[in-house]
C-alpha cells in the first residue's frame, strides 16, 4: 500500500465515516431524550435517498402514501384520545400536522411535476416527505411506551425497523437507485483526485454538526431537549413536555437520517434495505461513545468508516467481521472502566 | 395430583399422536416449531427471567450446527480435532464445548455492563459470525455443507421428518422440564432475583455476575442443541438460518409467547411459525406483488403486543389449562441458625472515621459508629445528610474513600456487598425491592441463598430436594416469625406496602444475620402496622440481633431504640440515648428544631 | 394448423380430465430476499406457462422461499406432502437447491433447479438421480469468459464478487478454468450487496495492475464496483457475469458499464441471433411472451430458466403420462426417466441432451458473449 492508496482509502473512510457520525449523533440524541435505541435510524437514510431517486425518475415516491397513511393513523389516535379526555379543542394543531400537511405535500409532489425542478428543491421536497415520519413513528410506536424499560423499547425499535424495511420493499421495490451528484466537479489535491460529492458530504456533515451544536447550546428548544435528556422527571416539573421532546428528537433523527441518505445516494446504489447496515455502523460509533457522549460517538463513527475502508482493502471478505468485532474491545474497555454495579434498570 | 398433570399429559399425548395422523408438511412445521422453541426457551430464560436480552441466539444455533456438520463430514482433519470427528454425538459434545467457551468470553465482555449493551453486542456478534461462517472455506462458505449424516438413536435411523419429530420434541420437553426445575430452586431464585436489581440480589448474597453468566451459557447451550438437531434434520447447512434476522425472530417468539414463562417459549414458537407461514401464503396475493411483507404485519403485531399485552399469549392460555406448576412443599421447622447467638453487648459493627467522596463531593466525613448485639441504633438526620450513603458504604455497595469498617472484629471495607452479606449482615431497602410476581415464600427464600450449596446441575435435575426443603422450611419459619404466615403462597406484589416492608425484614432474617440494616422500615406504614413492626424489632433485639436503622419517624424511633446517631452534612453531630439527643442543642438546631 | 392442434387438445382435455387426476407442478423460488432480482422474473414466467400439456391439466403451486434455505426445504416438503406435486421446480439459488435435494430424493419426486452451481446435478448419484437443472453451470460461463480473455491477449485478471454463494461459486469455477488456461488471477476481492463503498477493494485491484477485471454479482449491486473502477480511472476491460443480465443493471450502471463483456444465455440477445441458430426461435418466443405480459425490455435471462424448466416438462410429461397416473409414484418415476431421456430439446437458453450422467444437457450453444454498447446488449 503506497501513500496514494492510503490517502484514497482515508478519503473514502472519512466520507462514509462522516455519514456514520451523523447517524451516531442522531442515535445518541434519541437515546438520551427517549431511552430508545433507535435501530430504524438507517431506514430513514434509505427512504430519503429513494424518495429523491423517485422524483428524478419522474415517479410518485411511495413515501407519500406512507406519510398520508401514518398521518391519518396518528390523527385517528389523537382524536380518539381527545374524545376520551373530552378536550377536542386541542387536536387542531395535531390535525394540521398529520392531515393537512401531508395532503399539501402530496399535492405538491403529484401536481408540481418535481422532475423538472432544480436538484436543491427536489432534495427539500424529499426531506419534507420523509422527516415528518419521524415524529409519527414516535407517536405510534414509542409514545405509549414512554415509561417502559430500555429493553422493551429496544425490542419495539427492532420491530419498527422490520416494519419499515417491509414497507420500504412494498413502496420502492427490490431494485436499487442512484441519484446524480450535487456537483460533478473534481479536484486534485496533491496526487489524489477528490470528487465534488465527497466534499459535499464532508462539508454538509460539518455544517449539520455545527448547527446541531448551536441548536443545543443556544436555543431554548435545544436546551429543553438537553434538560429532558438529563432528567425526565425534572424536565417535566419544569414544564417541558417529554412527549414533545420525544417527537422533536425523532424529527431531528429523521432529518439527519434522510439528509444523510440524500448525501450518499450519488456515491452508491441505495436499496430499500441498505439502511440497516449503515445505521448499525453509526451504532458501533455511538457505542464507542457509550451512547452518551456526542463528540466521542462522532469520533468513533469516523473510526468505523476508516476501519471499514482499510479493511475492505486488506481483507474484503472479512470486512463486516472486522467492523463489528471492533465493538468487542470497546465493550471490554467499558466493562473494565465501569466499577460500580449499574443500578439503572 | 392427577388433575394437576392432566393438561401436561394431554399435551404430550397430543404431541405423540401428531406425526401419526398429520400430513408430512405439518410434521415438518412442528419440527421447526420444536427447534425454535428450544432456542426461544433460552431467550425466555435470558429475557423474561433474567432481564437480559440477546439478538444473537441464532449465531449459537449456528455454532451447534456447524460443529456437527464440520466434524461429521470433514476429511483430512488436523490431528487435534480428529478424535472428535465421525460421530454426531461426539460432535454434539464438541459443539457444546465450543459454545460454552464462546458464551463465557462474550458474557465476560458484556454481562457486567448495563442492560442495552448486551443486546447491542449480540447484534454485532450475530452479524460477525454470519460472515465468518460464510467466508471460511472449510465450513463450505456461503454455499454451505451438504451430506451431513443421518442421526441414529439406539440403532434407529432418523431418516424421515416423522422419525426425527420424536427426538426433537423429547428434547424440547426435557429442556422445558429441566429449566422449570432450575427456576424452582435456590439457583433459579438467584436468577429470578436479577430482575429485582443487582443491588438487592447482591445484598442477599447472590453472585449476580455468576447468575447472569449461568443464564447466558444455558441459553447458548439450548441454542447449540437446536442447531445440532437442525443440521441432522436438514442434512445441509449454510449461513442463512444463523443470521441476525433469525436471531431477532427468536426474540419475537419469546415476546409473543410470553417472555416470563417457560411454556411461553413453546407457545411463542408455534404462534410465530404458524402465523408467518400463513402470512407468507396469503399476503402476496392480497397485496398483489411478492415481497417479505409478513414482517410488516409481524412487526406491527409485536409493537401492539408490547403496548397492550406485554405478558404475551401464555398467561391467557394458562388460564384455560390446569396449573402444571408443582405446589411448594415445606414445613415450618426450627433450623439451627448458622451464626451463633452472640452475648448481649458483643461488638458487631465498628465504623471508624469513614469518609466517602463522589467526585469532589463529600457524602460522609469522619463517621464513626458502633452497634452491639442486642442493641437497636438509629441513624437519623435531615434529608441529604448522608444516611443512605453510610448504609451503602457499610453494606459494601460502594467502596469507601478512607476509614475502616469492622464487622464482628473483621475488616470488611473493601469487600463487596455479597461477601459482607455472607458474614451475617443483612439489609432492607428504602424502596421495597421484592419480586411482585413471586410468592412470599420464594421471595423470602432468596434471603437464604447463602444457606445452600447445591449447584446448577443438581438444581436442573432436582437432586437437591433435601436442601431445598430445608431452605423453604427455614424461609417459612422466618415468615411465621414476622407474622406473615397466612400469606405464605400469595404473590408478594399483592401485599400492601406495610407488609411488603415487613416481608423485606423476613427476607433479611433468612440470611440468619447477626446485624440487620433497615432503611426506613416504618415509611408508609399505618399506626397499627408501626406498632407491630416495633414489637418485631424488640423481639429480634431480645434474640440478640443488632439492628441499625435509618428512620424519619421520630415517635417510632424514640420509643424503640437504645441509641441515636445524628448526622448532618455527612458528619456525626450527636450521639447518645434518645432523650439526650432530643435535648442536644446542635441537633435541635440542625434537624429537630422545628419538629419538636 | 396450430388452431387445429389446440382444438384437438381441448377436446382431448375434456375427455381425459374426467379420467385422470391433474398434474401438479410445485414451484419454490426466491421472489424476495437477496436473490429477489432473480426470483421475480422466474415467478412472472411461471404465470406464462401452459396450463394444459398433452391434454392434461397442469396445476402450478408457487411458493416463495425468501432466499432462505430453511424456508426452501419447508416449501419443498409442503409441496411434496400437502400439494402432492409430481415435480418440483426450484429453487432460485444454489444453497436453496442443494438443501432441497434430500427432500426430492426422499419423496422420489423429480426436481428441476433454476440455480447455477454444478454441484446440484453433479455427480448424478442416488440422491441426484431425481435432480435436474436448466441454467448453465458456472463452469460453462467461466470457460466462455476465460476463452474470451485469452483470445484478446489478457494475461492477468482481478476478481471481485459478492460475499455470498453466487460470488463464491463463480470464484471457485473461474479460478479453476483460469488456472488451466494459464490466466493469472492477481486479486480476489469480495463485496456485499448493500455496501455503500467498494473503494478499498477497487484500489487493491488497481494496485495489482490487471489487464481485466471480472465482477461476479447479480443484479444492480454489480454496477457499484464498475462505477468505482471507472471513477478511479481504470482503463482495462471489465467482465460481468450473466447475473447482471437485466435492464435495471443498465439503468443503474449508466455510462460506467459501457463496453462491458459478459457471457449469457442466447435468450438475452434473441433478436440478434443469426437465423441459423437453432435457439433463436425458441428464445424469441419466450421474449415475446414475456414482454407482451410485462412490458418491453422487461425480459431477463433468469425468467428464461424457469421457462426452460417448463419446456422440459412439456416434453417429458406426455411421455410419462403413458406410464402412470399423475399423483402416483409410477408417474413421478416415469417423469424422471422421461426427463433423463430428453434429446435435442430446444429451449430458450440452448439445446438440451440429457443422459444418465448429465442432468443439465447443455453444450456450446447455450452461451454467447455479449457486450454492452450504447446502453444495450450487443451480441459479439
Amino acid at each position: 500500500m503506497d501513500l496514494q492508496v492510503a490517502l484514497l482509502l482515508g478519503q473514502d473512510g472519512l466520507t462514509n465515516g462522516a455519514i456514520y457520525a451523523l447517524l451516531a449523533l442522531a442515535l445518541v440524541l434519541v437515546f438520551a431524550v427517549t431511552r430508545v435505541v433507535f435501530i430504524p435510524q438507517g431506514e430513514f437514510v434509505a427512504f430519503g435517498a429513494l424518495t429523491l431517486a423517485s422524483f428524478q425518475a419522474d415517479k410518485t415516491p411511495g413515501t407519500l402514501w406512507l406519510l398520508l397513511a401514518a398521518g391519518g393513523l396518528v390523527s385517528l389516535f389523537e382524536v380518539g384520545a381527545a374524545l376520551r379526555r373530552r378536550k377536542l379543542g386541542l387536536v387542531a394543531p395535531t390535525l394540521l400536522w398529520n392531515l393537512a400537511y401531508p395532503a399539501l405535500a402530496a399535492a405538491i409532489a403529484v401536481l408540481g411535476h418535481p422532475v423538472a425542478w432544480p436538484l436543491a428543491f427536489q432534495v427539500l421536497l424529499s426531506l419534507a416527505l420523509v422527516v415528518p415520519l419521524g415524529p409519527m413513528v414516535y407517536r405510534l410506536a414509542f409514545q405509549p411506551l414512554a415509561e417502559a424499560s430500555v429493553l422493551v423499547l429496544l425490542i419495539v425499535a427492532v420491530a419498527v425497523h422490520l416494519v419499515l424495511v417491509g414497507l420500504g420493499l412494498l413502496i420502492f421495490g427490490a431494485e436499487g437507485s442512484r441519484t446524480p451528484p450535487f456537483s460533478e466537479a473534481s479536484f486534485e489535491i496533491g496526487s489524489i483526485a477528490v470528487n465534488g460529492q465527497t466534499v459535499w458530504v464532508l462539508v454538509a456533515s460539518l455544517v449539520l454538526v455545527g448547527s446541531l451544536f448551536v441548536f443545543f447550546d443556544r436555543t431554548l428548544r435545544g436546551k429543553a431537549l438537553r434538560a429532558t435528556a438529563l432528567n425526565r422527571t425534572g424536565a417535566r416539573l419544569m414544564g417541558i413536555s417529554t412527549v414533545k421532546a420525544g417527537k422533536q428528537a425523532f424529527m431531528l433523527a429523521a432529518l439527519i437520517g434522510a439528509f444523510s441518505g440524500v448525501l450518499i445516494a450519488p456515491i452508491t446504489t441505495i436499496y430499500y434495505d441498505s439502511g440497516f447496515l449503515i445505521g448499525l455502523k453509526g451504532f458501533v460509533g455511538a457505542i464507542v461513545g457509550g451512547l452518551t457522549s456526542y463528540p466521542i460517538a462522532a469520533a468513533g463513527a469516523v473510526l468505523v468508516g476508516l476501519l471499514e475502508s482499510y479493511s475492505s482493502f486488506w481483507a474484503s471478505a472479512f470486512k463486516e467481521v472486522i467492523v463489528f468485532t471492533l465493538i468487542i474491545p470497546v465493550l471490554l474497555w467499558r466493562s473494565l472502566k465501569s466499577q460500580d454495579i449499574d443500578e439503572h434498570q | 395430583m392427577m388433575r394437576r398433570h392432566l393438561g401436561f399429559i394431554a399435551f404430550v399425548g397430543l404431541l405423540g399422536v401428531c406425526p401419526l395422523v398429520l400430513p408430512e408438511f405439518y410434521v415438518t412445521l412442528l419440527n421447526y416449531i420444536g427447534l425454535s422453541a428450544l432456542v426461544t426457551l433460552g431467550v425466555v430464560l435470558l429475557t423474561g427471567v433474567g432481564g437480559l436480552t440477546s439478538f444473537g441466539q441464532a449465531a449459537f444455533v449456528g455454532l451447534g450446527a456447524y460443529s456437527t456438520a464440520f466434524l461429521t463430514t470433514a476429511t483430512d482433519l488436523p490431528l487435534w480435532v480428529a478424535p472428535f470427528a465421525g460421530s454426531p454425538w461426539i460432535a454434539l459434545l464438541a459443539g457444546l464445548l465450543l459454545t460454552g467457551v464462546v458464551a463465557l468470553v462474550l458474557g465476560f465482555l458484556t454481562l457486567r455492563l448495563s442492560g442495552h449493551y448486551l443486546p447491542l453486542g449480540t447484534i454485532a456478534w450475530g452479524i460477525s459470525l454470519y460472515f465468518l461462517f460464510g467466508n471460511l472455506d472449510f465450513l463450505g462458505g456461503f454455499t454451505g455443507i451438504s451430506g451431513i449424516p443421518v442421526l441414529s438413536v439406539v440403532g434407529i435411523e432418523l431418516r424421515s421428518g416423522r422419525a426425527f419429530y420424536y427426538l426433537i420434541w423429547i428434547v424440547v420437553l426435557v429442556a422445558v422440564r429441566v429449566i422449570q426445575n432450575l427456576l424452582d430452586s435456590r439457583e433459579g431464585r438467584a436468577i429470578r432475583a436479577l430482575q429485582g436489581g443487582t443491588l438487592m440480589a447482591e445484598a442477599m448474597g447472590v453472585d449476580t455476575a455468576r447468575a447472569k453468566m449461568i443464564v447466558f451459557v444455558l441459553a447458548a447451550f439450548l441454542a447449540c442443541v437446536s442447531g445440532w438437531l437442525y443440521a441432522h434434520l436438514q442434512r445441509f447447512i449454510n449461513p442463512t438460518p444463523f443470521g441476525l434476522q433469525v436471531g431477532i425472530e427468536y426474540l419475537f417468539m419469546a415476546v409473543i409467547g410470553g417472555a416470563a414463562h417457560v411454556w411461553g417459549a413453546v407457545v411463542g414458537a408455534a404462534a410465530f411459525t404458524i402465523l408467518k407461514q400463513w402470512l407468507q401464503d396469503w399476503l402476496p396475493s392480497l397485496l398483489g406483488s411478492s415481497g417479505s411483507y409478513e414482517v410488516i404485519v409481524l412487526g406491527v403485531l409485536l409493537v401492539v403486543m408490547l403496548q397492550r399485552a406485554r405478558e404475551g399469549l401464555w398467561p391467557v392460555l394458562a388460564r384455560l389449562v390446569p396449573d402444571t406448576k408443582q405446589p411448594i412443599t415445606f414445613e415450618v421447622t426450627e433450623v439451627s441458625p448458622r451464626n451463633p447467638i452472640l452475648a448481649l453487648g458483643t461488638e458487631l459493627l465498628d465504623c471508624r472515621n469513614v469518609r466517602k467522596e463522589f467526585g469532589g463531593l463529600v457524602a460522609n466525613d469522619d463517621m464513626s459508629l458502633l452497634v452491639g448485639a442486642g442493641e437497636i441504633v438509629a441513624l437519623i438526620g435531615p434529608n441529604g445528610a448522608g444516611k443512605s450513603t453510610m448504609f451503602n458504604v457499610v453494606s459494601g455497595v460502594w467502596p469507601l474513600t478512607s476509614g475502616e469498617v469492622r464487622f464482628r472484629g473483621e475488616r470488611v471495607d473493601g469487600m463487596g456487598a455479597r461477601q459482607i452479606a455472607r458474614r451475617g449482615m443483612s439489609r432492607s431497602f428504602q424502596h421495597v425491592r421484592l419480586l411482585p410476581c413471586m410468592s412470599v415464600l420464594e421471595n423470602v427464600a432468596i434471603g437464604a441463598h447463602g444457606r445452600g450449596r447445591a449447584g446448577v446441575l443438581a438444581a436442573c435435575l432436582h437432586t437437591e430436594r433435601r436442601e431445598e426443603r430445608e431452605i423453604l422450611s427455614f424461609a417459612a419459619a422466618q415468615i411465621e416469625r414476622v407474622g406473615l404466615g397466612e400469606f405464605m403462597v400469595a404473590p408478594a406484589g399483592s401485599l400492601p406496602l406495610g407488609q411488603q416492608r415487613i416481608l423485606e425484614i423476613a427476607r433479611a432474617l433468612c440470611a440468619n444475620p447477626s446485624l440487620l440494616l433497615l432503611d426506613e422500615p416504618a415509611a408508609g406504614l399505618r399506626y397499627l402496622e408501626k406498632q407491630a413492626l416495633g414489637e418485631l424489632l424488640r423481639r429480634l433485639r431480645e434474640e440478640g440481633i443488632g439492628i441499625l436503622l435509618v428512620e424519619h419517624d421520630m415517635d417510632f424511633v424514640m420509643g424503640l431504640v437504645d441509641r441515636c446517631v445524628v448526622m448532618e452534612f455527612g458528619q456525626k453531630i450527636a450521639e447518645g440515648l434518645p432523650a439526650e439527643v432530643q435535648a442536644n442543642p446542635a441537633v435541635l438546631a440542625a434537624y429537630l428544631g422545628g419538629a419538636l | 394448423m396450430k388452431l387445429r392442434i389446440v382444438a384437438a387438445m381441448l377436446v382431448a382435455a375434456t375427455f381425459v380430465s374426467v379420467a385422470r387426476a391433474d398434474v401438479n407442478v410445485g414451484v419454490t423460488l426466491s421472489a424476495t430476499g437477496p436473490a429477489a432480482s432473480l426470483g421475480i422474473p422466474e415467478k412472472n414466467t411461471v404465470a406464462l406457462m401452459p396450463t394444459i400439456i398433452a391434454g392434461q391439466k397442469i396445476n402450478y403451486v408457487v411458493l416463495d422461499d425468501a432466499s432462505d434455505t430453511t424456508t426452501a426445504v419447508k416449501n419443498a416438503r409442503k409441496l411434496v406432502s400437502e400439494n402432492k406435486v409430481d415435480v418440483i421446480v426450484g429453487s432460485t439459488t444454489s444453497p436453496n437447491s442443494l438443501a432441497m435435494i434430500d427432500v426430492a430424493a426422499e419423496a422420489e419426486t423429480p426436481m428441476i433447479s433454476m440455480a447455477a452451481s454444478s454441484a446440484i446435478v453433479d455427480p448424478v448419484d442416488a440422491r441426484r438421480r431425481w435432480v435436474f437443472k436448466t441454467p448453465q453451470n458456472d463452469v460453462q460461463m467461466s470457460t466462455a469468459i476465460v476463452e474470451h480473455m485469452t483470445n484478446n491477449g489478457i494475461k492477468n485478471v482481478a476478481f471481485i464478487g459478492f460475499a455470498d454463494a453466487y460470488g463464491e461459486g463463480w470464484f471457485r469455477e473461474f479460478s479453476k478454468v483460469a488456472e488451466l488456461r494459464k490466466l493469472k488471477i492477481v486479486a480476489s476481492e469480495r463485496f456485499n450487496r448493500t455496501d455503500t463503498s467498494v473503494t478499498g477493494q477497487v484500489l487493491k485491484i488497481l494496485s495489482s495492475n490487471p489487464d481485466a477485471v471480472l465482477v461476479a454479482g447479480a443484479g444492480t449491486p454489480a454496477a457499484l464496483p464498475q462505477t468505482t473502477l471507472k471513477e478511479r480511472g481504470y482503463k482495462g476491460r471489465v467482465y460481468q457475469t450473466h447475473g447482471v443480465a437485466n435492464n435495471d443493471f443498465l439503468r443503474v450502471g449508466g455510462n460506467s458499464v459501457e463496453g462491458t463483456f459478459l457471457p449469457a444465455g442466447p435468450v438475452l440477445v434473441a433478436a440478434q441471433l443469426p437465423e441459423s441458430n437453432p435457439v433463436k426461435k425458441s428464445a424469441l418466443e419466450y421474449v415475446n411472451k414475456y414482454e407482451t405480459a410485462y412490458g418491453k425490455g422487461s425480459t431477463s435471462t433468469f425468467g428464461a430458466h424457469a421457462w426452460d424448466a417448463g419446456l422440459l416438462l412439456q416434453n417429458a410429461i406426455p411421455v410419462a403420462l403413458k406410464k402412470g397416473q399423475p399423483g402416483s409414484k409410477e408417474f413421478r418415476s416415469a417423469l424422471r426417466d422421461a426427463l433423463e431421456g430428453l434429446k435435442n430439446v430446444t429451449v430458450s437458453h440452448g439445446v438440451v441432451n440429457m443422459s444418465a450422467v448429465d442432468h443439465l444437457g447443455f453444450d456450446q450453444r447455450a452461451r454467447v458473449m455479449v457486450k454492452i454498447e450504447n446502453g444495450a446488449w450487443k451480441l459479439q
